[in-house]
């Protein structure tokens, strides 16, 4: 998340998301970032946690080089896994209240899923600085300590068909408004970590 | 995420694109040892088959070795195997045979992690196995290999193996000692398709017309889950030839 920092502006705003059919997305998580400059990472490490055959949040940004760690909550196993060019891993299946670590060292998109739960799905934006955040229930975000200067302040939520972006000019101790409208599509299809199709949906009790 | 739209959001995060890190399979080799291992609660089961054709002179011996175990990842880099092996003997001075020759313990263990993109282009692993010879009344087989890997490029590998072998008997009859020294190199050649050399001995260290030694191509090959190395190995030293063929399939 964005942190304060001296001598910057903040970027406020609203996002909206709707569905394609125009109806508006109802719990979409959202990220809002700004890009054009780096900034060295956080010491944070974001969590994002396997529970009810869901990863918890399904999409989260942080800044190259920080570390996501992905706890089981769930009483079965995970595999959690990306064939992401960005960043791929495999984590090995492991069981409840086991955690497993990975630092993203790459800036891009990372998509991550289960092997054993098709449905389980999310993203992980690594972006290169700390002017990240996420927007409340309501769409709106604040984004502090943003460095002076004309930047793109990015919106995107998963399954967005494009991520929606606005240029700001940041001037220190003032706020810039921005206001961002995202459209949402279905989830696609992925396959698992060896290139092929899910069997079949996973049952409850997996 | 379909290409498009991941192309955009790219473009919002100034991605830098690294190149895919895919690999032809668990081993590129098929006599030597690769050095991956299963992750962590990762199953495959795995056979190797091969063949030692023309040895020992005149008796032109052949045999024919099978290798099956299923194998489980025990830590993200140790892996375990329970294999059992059978053997066809043919020879011009005695009955062919088919027994079942050995089971045990086989363990690999790597020392750097295997995550595409922490692991280091050096990687070693050791081997160690403890099995039961069936065909010897108290025979013991110990088998261990030191194997290095290096990745010259995201297409090429090198390896060298260094293997010890041993067969103690408790009674009267000698035991046996053996090294097996490998070397190979694979390349990329398109998708999981890779193409190499390999050579490989046994090399006896109590009689020296036991020993033999191979060189020949290898292939190895992905798809999906399944992977598959096999290598034909040419005669250079008391043997006519020794093809192998090595795969898996993961769970």
């Amino acid at each position: 998340m964005g942190t304060a920092a001296a001598d910057g502006g903040r970027v406020v705003g609203k996002v909206t998301v709707t569905e394609a059919d125009g109806k508006p997305a109802i719990g979409a998580e959202v990220v809002v970032y700004v890009v054009g400059y780096p900034e060295p990472p956080s010491t944070t490490v974001t969590t994002m946690t396997q529970k009810d055959r869901r990863f918890q949040p399904e999409l989260v940004a942080i800044t190259r080089d920080e570390t996501v760690t992905f706890p089981n909550k769930d009483v079965f196993f995970h595999n959690v896994f990306s064939q992401s060019t960005t960043r791929p891993f495999d984590l090995g299946s492991f069981k409840r209240d086991e955690a497993k670590d990975k630092q993203f060292p790459s800036l891009g998109v990372v998509d991550v899923y289960c092997n054993i739960h098709p449905e389980m799905a999310a993203t992980i934006l690594v972006v290169p600085n700390q002017r990240h955040t996420r927007a409340a229930a309501d769409g709106k975000f604040t984004i502090d300590g943003v460095r002076p200067g004309t930047w793109t302040v990015f919106a995107y939520t998963r399954r967005a068909t494009r991520p929606a972006s606005a240029k700001v000019t940041v001037v220190a101790g003032a706020d810039v408004t921005a206001e961002l409208a995202l459209v949402r599509g279905a989830e696609p299809a992925h396959p698992n970590k060896y290139g092929e199709k899910y069997r079949e949906p996973s049952k409850p009790y997996h | 995420m379909p290409a498009v739209r991941r192309a955009m959001v790219l473009a919002g995060v100034m991605a830098v694109v690294v190149p895919g890190t895919a690999r032809a399979g668990r081993s590129d080799f098929a006599w030597l040892f690769g050095s991956e291992v299963l992750p962590e609660r990762g199953v495959e089961l795995q056979q190797w088959v091969w063949e030692e054709d023309g040895k020992d002179g005149p008796l032109h011996t052949r045999e024919t070795s099978l290798w099956w175990a299923p194998t489980i990842g025990i830590t993200d880099q140790l892996e375990l195997s329970l294999p059992i092996e059978m053997g066809w003997h043919v020879d011009s001075a005695s009955a062919p045979s088919f027994t079942l020759q050995a089971y045990g313990l086989d363990a690999r263990y790597r020392f750097v992690s295997q995550d595409p993109v922490d692991k280091p282009a050096f990687a070693p692993l050791v081997r160690v196995a403890v099995k039961r010879d069936v065909t010897q009344r108290d025979g013991v087989i110990g088998q261990a290999d030191l194997v290095g890997t290096y990745d010259v490029s995201d297409a090429v590998q090198l390896a060298a193996d260094v293997g010890f072998a041993m067969e103690v008997h408790s009674g009267s009859r000698a035991s046996e000692y053996e090294l097996h020294p490998g070397v190979g190199m694979s390349v990329k050649a398109v998708g999981d398709l890779r193409f190499g050399a390999e050579a490989y001995a046994e090399l006896s260290l109590q009689d020296s017309t036991a020993s033999w030694a191979v060189v020949g191509p290898n292939l190895a090959v992905t798809h999906g889950r399944f992977w598959l190395s096999a290598a034909f190995g040419i005669g250079v030293y008391h043997i006519s030839y020794a093809p192998r063929v090595v795969w898996g399939v993961l769970f």
